[in-house]
């Protein structure tokens, strides 16, 4: 008795991870029985295989759509983080710049970004470029930000011996601030990524003619929930997928980052 | 002491004085767009006019009444989601092994940008009050979950020690010890929290919605009323970063002691 | 503003007059022009804090011979690593000069002066073997021969078969090891080192010092090392260097008389224990100022 107290106590029956699980099939489960059984209206939520019968149903449509959002995140993804980890690079590496810049740039981040969209549309229309444009500005501030931040945690001390080594400015840049601030540009890669993802996704949805979050306004004023639900899901895949991606890199270029850092050994 | 204080003075003078560079090369490179012939008036107003229709903006009863509503949404999805996403993140928090089950799944939430949601809302919801302050607090509970989570994280256990050898009560040591470390990252998802919130609720407006200030944003755009358009993109702008800069300054008080 | 000044600053000059000058500078006959020698020539060092102009060194001199083992110590604030900064040539002093083996530092030259830092410098995304190639490497010495030359360095420093461990994956004391074999890589003449074992356990504190003194005896290099543990300081040096805080000025400089090879057992000496005696005098008041 007290010695299955004991080891109860110091070991849970169940590993957090295999729990995670557990939850997870339940939430599936809920999907698929709360609807059939009535105790949730299908226009709110459709049941699981309702979801995805559409989306195999509609697969070829989803699919059309889908390159259409593809390529638009894609030119979207190059401008934003492009810009916003260059612009991060060189404004974190210049101190006068730093100072002056990354409180207005912060500050800026305090604007919700959505309003802009109309004026987009306005001026370029409603083809892909008003998309493109409003989501590289979505994703940039947060990989721009992140990329300031990740150069200025930078231990000095990297500095000051690649100058008693005598490396060049170029060297510097290129040999300890690039891979020093690796793990955190990545992470505002992530950050930046998954918001043009889902601004390509949001701008489709107000105001477009082609891509997937066309096709779940259009679905949703004909109130077709399972086939919203299945673009919702699709754009969920794409994130978590996109997420996942960068993370296997982040692994793997960081590996040493979780340990010890110059003024923690000893 | 005093010289702390001319230094944080003159910090906070250039503070300003970079705002108003930023604000001086926006008004410029429009104005120079429009002298080049980059931009035409009809796409482009001149600064001096969206500036009047901002001014006669602040006058009209109907915009007041779409602030109204906006604001009415912003706050009552604020009141929820920070009290509710404080009290959820410190009982996760509480026990290890749930909070080992639970983080991962926030933090994978997290990651998902909230925006997407938002057309499941007005299915379950309809399109009314209660769907977007709804949608608001979905887009925000998540940031400051997990805020109190690091709030909480911050708290050195060394501190707890000692102040309980010293005979400090539960709620001494939660004032005195827990407050003061947890204050400015709980201030940080406040702010947070705010531009998560504000950019869930135009939106949700933008989307689908008869009344409330993202509706009139949209309807001005797709009337190409760009005169009114940008003087409401200029004042809803400057009332975010009015608020974020203010919140920040708060911050910036309590974190004195830090660094 | 004047008076705020001149009142936080008043008490430290006067307290720092008390302490003698020193009376025991060596001649300065070493050819300073040969390699591994140093010669330090009147340099002082002043900076300013928000208009508070602070005295850091105050005309320092110091003269070393090709292959010793010079260690400076002093109190905290007395801007012994600072000097040791500016000999390295990684900051330049108010005035003075620093001339290392011939080369006046004006800035780092690896080929002259090797350095080791406090605590780990090392680049945690380097393998052991990639961090001491790194000096190599961007002077674009053939890929083949770095590898080797930095193969050799670990080896000497007694890390044969950890070539390929990261540095989170090596101890506080390997870690300093590869540093070392960093500074050395270039085959410079001086090695200077700035509280390298700082972080360390007393244990490991000690086996380091008696690797780096294996270590210099069978390279030859000059060394200068900068330290706050007096009996580091009493262990390690043929010359004890001693400074004062606020101004930072040379108040003393000890020959140590110990025999080499220097043993754990000459710790509880009765000239051991003179020589922290006589430092402890000289900085003790500092330190419990400071």
């Amino acid at each position: 008795m007290s010695l299955a107290m004991a080891s109860s106590a110091a070991r849970p029956a169940l590993s957090p991870a295999a729990v995670r699980l557990l939850l997870g099939i339940a939430v599936l489960i809920l999907w698929e029985a709360l609807p059939r059984l009535g105790l949730v209206p299908q226009l709110f939520l459709p049941a699981l295989s309702q979801t995805l019968a559409a989306l195999v149903g509609s697969a070829a449509e989803y699919g059309a759509h889908l390159l259409h959002t593809l390529r638009a995140i894609g030119i979207a993804m190059l401008v934003a983080c492009g810009l916003g980890i260059g612009l991060g690079l060189l404004i974190g590496s210049v101190a006068p710049l730093r100072r002056t810049l990354q409180p207005l740039a912060s500050g800026l981040y305090a604007v919700p970004i959505v309003i802009l969209y109309p004026l987009f549309t306005a001026w370029f229309g409603i083809g892909p470029q008003s998309k493109i444009v409003f989501a590289s500005v979505y994703g940039m501030l947060p990989c721009l930000l992140g990329t300031m931040a990740g150069i200025q945690t930078i231990d000095r001390q990297y500095l000051t011996v690649a100058r008693s080594m005598r490396a060049s400015r170029w060297q510097v840049i290129g040999r300890v601030l690039l891979p020093a601030a690796m793990p955190t540009v990545l992470s505002a890669f992530r950050v930046g990524g998954a918001l043009v993802i889902v601004g390509v996704v949001v701008a489709e949805m107000l105001t477009s003619s082609e891509g997937i979050g066309y096709l779940i306004s259009r679905y949703r004023t004909l109130l077709d929930s399972p086939h919203v639900f299945a673009g919702i899901l699709l754009v969920v895949l794409l994130v978590v997928l996109f997420g996942a991606l960068v993370q296997q890199v982040e692994r793997r270029t960081a590996h040493w980052r979780f340990s010890t850092r110059s003024g923690e050994a000893g | 002491m005093a010289a702390a204080f001319r230094r944080s003075a003159a910090r906070r003078l250039g503070g300003l004085l970079s705002w108003i560079g930023l604000v001086g090369a926006i008004a410029a490179a429009w104005q120079a767009s429009l002298w080049f012939g980059v931009m035409t008036p009809e796409l482009l107003p001149p600064i001096g006019e969206v500036l009047a229709t901002a001014v006669s903006l602040l006058g009209r009863p109907a915009f007041l009444a779409s602030v109204g509503v906006t604001l009415a949404e912003v706050l009552v999805a604020f009141a929820i989601a920070v009290p509710l996403g404080v009290a959820l993140g410190f009982a996760i928090s509480e026990s290890s092994y749930w909070s080992a089950i639970l983080k991962p799944i926030v933090f994978l939430i997290f990651s998902i940008p909230k925006t997407i949601f938002l057309p499941m809302f007005i299915l379950a919801f309809g399109i009314n009050f209660g769907q977007k302050v709804g949608f608001g607090v979905f887009s925000t509970i998540f940031i400051v979950l997990i805020s109190s989570f690091s709030a909480l994280d911050s708290v050195k256990s060394d501190h707890v020690r000692v102040a309980r050898a010293y005979g400090a009560s539960p709620w001494q040591i939660a004032w005195r010890v827990y407050m003061p470390a947890m204050a400015p990252i709980l201030l940080e998802a406040v702010r947070l929290a705010m531009i998560f919130n504000l950019t869930g609720i135009l939106l949700a407006e933008m989307y689908a919605s008869r009344a409330g200030l993202g509706q009139l944003i949209a309807s001005w755009g797709e009337n190409y009323m760009l005169k009114e358009l940008l003087a409401g993109i200029l004042l809803i702008a400057a009332a975010a970063i009015l608020f974020n800069e203010a919140v920040r300054w708060f911050e910036a008080r309590c974190e004195h002691w830090r660094s | 503003m004047s008076t705020m000044a001149r009142g936080t600053t008043a008490g430290s000059p006067a307290s720092a007059s008390a302490v003698p000058r020193s009376e025991a500078k060596a001649p300065l006959r070493i050819v300073a022009s040969a390699p591994g020698a140093v010669s330090v020539a009147g340099v002082s060092h002043t900076y300013d804090v928000s208009g508070r102009v602070t005295k850091a060194l105050d005309e320092i001199d110091l003269a070393i011979a090709p292959g010793r083992f010079v260690v400076i110590v002093g109190p905290s604030g007395c801007g012994k690593s600072s000097l040791l900064m500016m000999m390295t040539g990684l900051t330049k002093p108010t005035a003075g000069t620093i001339v290392c083996g011939g080369r006046p530092m004006t800035e780092p030259d690896p080929d002259v002066v090797g350095v080791v830092f406090q605590e780990a410098s090392l680049y945690p995304w380097l393998t052991a073997q990639d961090n001491v190639e790194f000096p190599l490497s961007l002077r674009r010495v053939p890929k083949a021969e770095r590898a080797a030359r930095a193969r050799e360095k670990l080896a000497l420093v007694g890390l044969q078969g950890f070539e390929d461990r990261y540095p989170h994956e090596l101890s506080g004391g390997m870690k300093q090891r590869v540093s070392i074999a960093r500074g050395l890589v270039q085959n410079p003449s001086i090695l200077m080192l700035d509280e390298p074992f700082a972080a360390l356990d007393e244990q490991t504190r000690i086996t380091m010092g008696d690797e780096l003194l294996r270590i210099w005896a069978e390279t030859g290099k000059t060394v200068v090392f900068v330290t706050h543990s007096l009996s580091e300081a009493a262990y390690l040096a043929d010359e004890i260097v001693v400074m004062s805080a606020r101004p930072g000025r040379i108040i003393d400089r000890i020959e140590v008389a110990l025999p080499r090879p220097r043993t754990y057992e000459m710790m509880s000496t009765p000239h051991f224990a003179e020589l922290r005696e006589r430092i402890w005098r000289q900085i003790r008041h500092q330190v419990s100022e400071g």
